[in-house]
Protein backbone atom coordinates (compact mmCIF):
# COMPACT_ATOMS: atom_id res chain seq x y z
CA UNK A 1 0.00 0.00 0.00
CA UNK A 2 2.98 2.36 1.08
CA UNK A 3 4.10 3.26 -2.95
CA UNK A 4 5.85 5.97 -4.16
CA UNK A 5 2.81 6.65 -6.08
CA UNK A 6 0.88 7.61 -3.00
CA UNK A 7 3.19 9.20 -1.03
CA UNK A 8 3.77 11.71 -4.36
CA UNK A 9 -0.09 11.54 -4.37
CA UNK A 10 -0.07 12.66 -0.62
CA UNK A 11 2.72 15.12 -0.98
CA UNK A 12 1.36 16.93 -3.83
CA UNK A 13 -1.85 17.45 -2.54
CA UNK A 14 -0.33 18.81 0.51
CA UNK A 15 1.81 21.33 -1.89
CA UNK A 16 -1.41 22.05 -3.85
CA UNK A 17 -3.47 23.11 -1.72
CA UNK A 18 -0.96 25.41 -0.34
CA UNK A 19 -0.84 26.77 -3.91
CA UNK A 20 -4.83 27.34 -3.87
CA UNK A 21 -4.20 29.00 -0.22
CA UNK A 22 -2.05 31.69 -2.26
CA UNK A 23 -4.61 31.56 -4.54
CA UNK A 24 -7.62 32.36 -2.71
CA UNK A 25 -7.13 33.87 0.54
CA UNK A 26 -6.44 37.07 1.65
CA UNK A 27 -5.72 36.76 5.10
CA UNK A 28 -1.63 37.58 5.43
CA UNK A 29 -1.41 34.82 8.14
CA UNK A 30 -3.07 32.60 6.26
CA UNK A 31 -0.94 32.88 3.07
CA UNK A 32 1.89 32.38 5.30
CA UNK A 33 0.87 29.10 6.66
CA UNK A 34 0.34 28.49 2.90
CA UNK A 35 3.85 28.80 2.16
CA UNK A 36 4.79 26.39 4.72
CA UNK A 37 2.23 23.83 3.94
CA UNK A 38 3.89 24.24 0.41
CA UNK A 39 7.45 23.32 1.99
CA UNK A 40 5.93 20.95 3.92
CA UNK A 41 4.60 18.99 0.84
CA UNK A 42 8.07 19.18 -1.11
CA UNK A 43 9.64 17.95 2.23
CA UNK A 44 7.66 14.88 2.09
CA UNK A 45 8.15 14.43 -1.48
CA UNK A 46 12.12 14.44 -0.59
CA UNK A 47 11.89 12.14 1.94
CA UNK A 48 9.69 9.47 0.17
CA UNK A 49 12.33 9.59 -2.89
CA UNK A 50 15.05 9.03 -0.60
CA UNK A 51 13.23 6.16 0.95
CA UNK A 52 13.11 4.58 -2.99
CA UNK A 53 16.44 5.12 -4.05
CA UNK A 54 18.19 4.47 -0.50
CA UNK A 55 20.33 7.37 -0.47
CA UNK A 56 20.65 10.43 2.08
CA UNK A 57 21.44 13.14 0.60
CA UNK A 58 17.21 13.89 -0.43
CA UNK A 59 17.44 14.15 3.37
CA UNK A 60 20.30 16.58 3.77
CA UNK A 61 18.40 19.04 2.16
CA UNK A 62 15.06 18.58 3.84
CA UNK A 63 16.88 19.36 6.45
CA UNK A 64 18.46 22.62 4.38
CA UNK A 65 14.78 23.70 3.61
CA UNK A 66 13.27 23.29 7.41
CA UNK A 67 16.01 25.53 8.18
CA UNK A 68 15.35 28.07 5.70
CA UNK A 69 11.75 28.31 6.63
CA UNK A 70 12.64 28.90 10.05
CA UNK A 71 14.65 31.76 8.90
CA UNK A 72 11.81 32.37 6.59
CA UNK A 73 8.99 32.30 9.67
CA UNK A 74 11.57 34.96 11.92
CA UNK A 75 11.70 37.71 8.68
CA UNK A 76 7.88 36.63 7.59
CA UNK A 77 6.49 37.34 10.98
CA UNK A 78 8.27 40.52 11.73
CA UNK A 79 7.38 42.20 8.72
CA UNK A 80 3.51 40.92 9.19
CA UNK A 81 3.65 43.07 12.93
CA UNK A 82 4.85 46.01 11.13
CA UNK A 83 2.15 45.67 9.01
CA UNK A 84 -0.12 44.95 11.08
CA UNK A 85 1.36 47.97 13.31
CA UNK A 86 1.14 50.49 10.42
CA UNK A 87 -1.88 49.47 8.23
CA UNK A 88 -4.42 47.93 11.16
CA UNK A 89 -5.50 45.26 8.99
CA UNK A 90 -4.43 41.66 7.67
CA UNK A 91 -5.82 42.14 4.10
CA UNK A 92 -3.26 41.73 1.48
CA UNK A 93 -5.11 44.39 -0.62
CA UNK A 94 -4.13 46.97 1.64
CA UNK A 95 -0.73 46.15 1.50
CA UNK A 96 -0.12 48.07 -2.15
CA UNK A 97 2.43 50.40 -0.91
CA UNK A 98 5.77 50.44 0.01
CA UNK A 99 6.21 53.41 1.92
CA UNK A 100 6.31 53.28 5.70
CA UNK A 101 2.38 55.22 5.76
CA UNK A 102 3.71 58.89 5.44
CA UNK A 103 1.52 59.37 2.50
CA UNK A 104 -1.77 57.60 3.58
CA UNK B 1 -1.01 -2.50 10.21
CA UNK B 2 1.86 0.29 8.65
CA UNK B 3 -1.00 0.71 5.92
CA UNK B 4 -3.81 1.74 8.14
CA UNK B 5 -1.37 3.98 10.18
CA UNK B 6 -0.17 5.54 6.79
CA UNK B 7 -3.85 5.81 6.01
CA UNK B 8 -4.76 7.42 8.79
CA UNK B 9 -1.90 9.94 8.78
CA UNK B 10 -2.24 10.89 5.06
CA UNK B 11 -5.94 11.63 5.91
CA UNK B 12 -5.05 14.01 9.01
CA UNK B 13 -2.60 15.43 6.90
CA UNK B 14 -4.96 16.75 4.03
CA UNK B 15 -7.49 17.36 6.36
CA UNK B 16 -5.34 19.57 8.15
CA UNK B 17 -4.22 21.54 5.14
CA UNK B 18 -8.21 21.83 4.51
CA UNK B 19 -8.65 23.10 7.06
CA UNK B 20 -6.12 25.75 6.99
CA UNK B 21 -7.73 27.28 3.94
CA UNK B 22 -11.52 26.59 5.01
CA UNK B 23 -11.60 28.68 8.07
CA UNK B 24 -11.73 32.32 8.23
CA UNK B 25 -10.44 32.49 11.81
CA UNK B 26 -6.33 31.92 11.57
CA UNK B 27 -6.46 30.54 15.01
CA UNK B 28 -8.04 27.93 13.64
CA UNK B 29 -5.83 27.81 10.52
CA UNK B 30 -2.87 27.84 12.53
CA UNK B 31 -4.37 24.54 14.34
CA UNK B 32 -5.13 22.96 10.90
CA UNK B 33 -1.83 23.34 10.41
CA UNK B 34 -0.03 22.16 13.33
CA UNK B 35 -2.12 18.77 12.90
CA UNK B 36 -1.00 18.50 9.52
CA UNK B 37 2.67 18.96 10.68
CA UNK B 38 2.12 16.53 12.88
CA UNK B 39 0.81 13.90 10.57
CA UNK B 40 3.35 14.64 8.11
CA UNK B 41 6.26 13.79 11.03
CA UNK B 42 4.58 10.66 11.67
CA UNK B 43 5.24 9.87 7.70
CA UNK B 44 8.56 10.61 8.02
CA UNK B 45 9.08 8.17 10.52
CA UNK B 46 7.10 5.54 8.62
CA UNK B 47 9.31 6.34 5.68
CA UNK B 48 12.59 5.54 8.64
CA UNK B 49 14.06 9.36 8.72
CA UNK B 50 14.19 9.10 12.36
CA UNK B 51 16.14 12.33 12.56
CA UNK B 52 13.99 14.11 10.12
CA UNK B 53 10.64 12.84 11.98
CA UNK B 54 12.37 14.81 15.39
CA UNK B 55 13.27 18.06 13.56
CA UNK B 56 9.87 18.12 12.15
CA UNK B 57 8.47 17.94 15.35
CA UNK B 58 11.00 20.13 17.45
CA UNK B 59 11.29 22.81 14.68
CA UNK B 60 7.65 22.86 12.62
CA UNK B 61 5.72 21.86 15.12
CA UNK B 62 7.52 22.97 18.20
CA UNK B 63 9.16 26.20 17.34
CA UNK B 64 7.39 27.95 13.90
CA UNK B 65 3.97 27.19 14.50
CA UNK B 66 4.30 27.92 18.39
CA UNK B 67 5.74 31.29 16.92
CA UNK B 68 2.75 32.22 14.72
CA UNK B 69 0.19 31.50 17.58
CA UNK B 70 2.09 33.90 19.91
CA UNK B 71 2.09 36.51 17.23
CA UNK B 72 -1.92 35.71 16.41
CA UNK B 73 -2.34 36.49 20.07
CA UNK B 74 -0.01 39.34 20.52
CA UNK B 75 -1.51 41.19 17.85
CA UNK B 76 -5.17 40.17 19.51
CA UNK B 77 -6.38 40.09 16.15
CA UNK B 78 -10.76 41.52 16.35
CA UNK B 79 -13.38 40.01 14.09
CA UNK B 80 -13.37 43.16 12.35
CA UNK B 81 -9.59 43.00 11.79
CA UNK B 82 -9.99 40.30 9.71
CA UNK B 83 -10.66 40.59 5.82
CA UNK B 84 -13.90 39.79 4.00
CA UNK B 85 -13.45 37.11 1.59
CA UNK B 86 -16.58 37.04 -0.40
CA UNK B 87 -15.97 34.71 -2.99
CA UNK B 88 -13.41 32.48 -0.97
CA UNK B 89 -14.90 29.05 -2.11
CA UNK B 90 -15.08 30.03 -5.76
CA UNK B 91 -11.09 31.39 -5.69
CA UNK B 92 -10.56 27.66 -4.43
CA UNK B 93 -12.40 25.86 -7.22
CA UNK B 94 -10.28 28.28 -9.23
CA UNK B 95 -6.96 27.16 -7.82
CA UNK B 96 -7.50 23.65 -7.55
CA UNK B 97 -8.80 23.60 -11.39
CA UNK B 98 -5.27 25.38 -12.01
CA UNK B 99 -3.43 23.05 -9.92
CA UNK B 100 -4.90 19.52 -11.31
CA UNK B 101 -2.69 19.45 -14.70
CA UNK B 102 0.44 19.53 -12.42
CA UNK B 103 -0.57 16.69 -9.95
CA UNK B 104 -1.56 14.91 -12.63
CA UNK B 105 1.74 15.04 -14.76
CA UNK B 106 3.71 14.81 -11.75
CA UNK B 107 1.53 11.10 -10.41
CA UNK B 108 1.81 9.79 -13.64
CA UNK B 109 5.20 10.05 -14.14
CA UNK B 110 6.15 8.94 -10.49
CA UNK B 111 3.09 5.71 -11.17
CA UNK B 112 5.92 4.74 -14.23
CA UNK B 113 9.13 4.02 -11.77
CA UNK B 114 9.40 0.72 -11.25
CA UNK B 115 7.72 -0.07 -8.13
CA UNK B 116 9.54 -1.20 -4.93
CA UNK B 117 9.33 -1.93 -1.09
CA UNK B 118 8.96 0.90 0.98
CA UNK B 119 8.52 -0.85 4.23
CA UNK B 120 10.74 -0.27 7.00
CA UNK B 121 13.87 -2.29 7.20
CA UNK B 122 16.61 -2.80 9.90
CA UNK B 123 18.82 -0.72 8.82
CA UNK B 124 20.30 2.58 10.30
CA UNK B 125 19.06 4.40 7.44
CA UNK B 126 18.15 8.04 8.23
CA UNK B 127 19.48 8.06 11.84
CA UNK B 128 21.09 11.01 12.97
CA UNK B 129 24.87 9.88 12.19
CA UNK B 130 24.26 8.83 8.72
CA UNK B 131 22.75 12.12 7.97
CA UNK B 132 25.23 13.91 9.80
CA UNK B 133 28.08 12.17 7.53
CA UNK B 134 26.66 13.24 4.70
CA UNK B 135 25.57 16.69 5.90
CA UNK B 136 29.62 17.15 7.18
CA UNK B 137 31.05 15.42 4.23
CA UNK B 138 29.54 16.43 1.10
CA UNK B 139 27.07 19.10 1.98
CA UNK B 140 29.62 21.27 4.24
CA UNK B 141 29.36 24.41 1.79
CA UNK B 142 25.50 24.64 1.54
CA UNK B 143 25.33 23.64 5.76
CA UNK B 144 28.26 26.99 5.89
CA UNK B 145 26.14 29.01 3.54
CA UNK B 146 22.54 28.66 5.51
CA UNK B 147 24.27 29.00 8.72
CA UNK B 148 25.31 32.69 7.38
CA UNK B 149 21.80 32.87 6.05
CA UNK B 150 20.52 32.01 9.58
CA UNK B 151 22.93 34.90 10.93
CA UNK B 152 21.63 37.27 8.29
CA UNK B 153 17.85 36.63 9.04
CA UNK B 154 18.81 37.16 12.68
CA UNK B 155 20.36 40.55 12.24
CA UNK B 156 17.22 41.36 9.75
CA UNK B 157 14.93 40.53 12.54
CA UNK B 158 16.24 42.47 14.99
CA UNK B 159 16.49 45.46 12.78
CA UNK B 160 13.13 45.22 11.93
CA UNK B 161 11.84 44.89 15.18
CA UNK B 162 13.96 47.95 16.41
CA UNK B 163 11.79 51.01 16.97
CA UNK B 164 11.62 54.06 14.75
CA UNK B 165 10.61 56.90 16.27
CA UNK B 166 14.03 58.67 15.62
CA UNK B 167 13.83 57.73 12.36
CA UNK B 168 10.26 59.27 12.14
CA UNK B 169 11.54 62.32 13.82
CA UNK B 170 14.38 62.84 11.10
CA UNK B 171 11.74 62.69 8.34
CA UNK B 172 9.56 65.22 10.05
CA UNK B 173 12.17 67.70 10.46
CA UNK B 174 13.51 67.35 7.13
CA UNK B 175 10.09 67.61 5.57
Amino acid sequence: MISLTSLAFVSMLLFSIGAIGVIARKNIFVIYMSIEMMLNGINLFLVSFARYHFDMDPQVITIMVITIAAAEAAIFLSVIILLFRSKKSLNTDVFTTLTQGEKS
Amino acid sequence: MVDLLFIGLSLLAIGGAIAMIAYANPMYSALGVLISMLSVAGIFALMHATLLFLVQIIVYAGAIMTLILFILMFLNIREEDLPKEPNKFKLIALGAVIMVPLNVLVIKAVSKLPSKDMLLTNTDFGDIGPVGLVLFNDWIVAFELVSILLLVALIGTVVLAKKRVKRAKQLGEKS
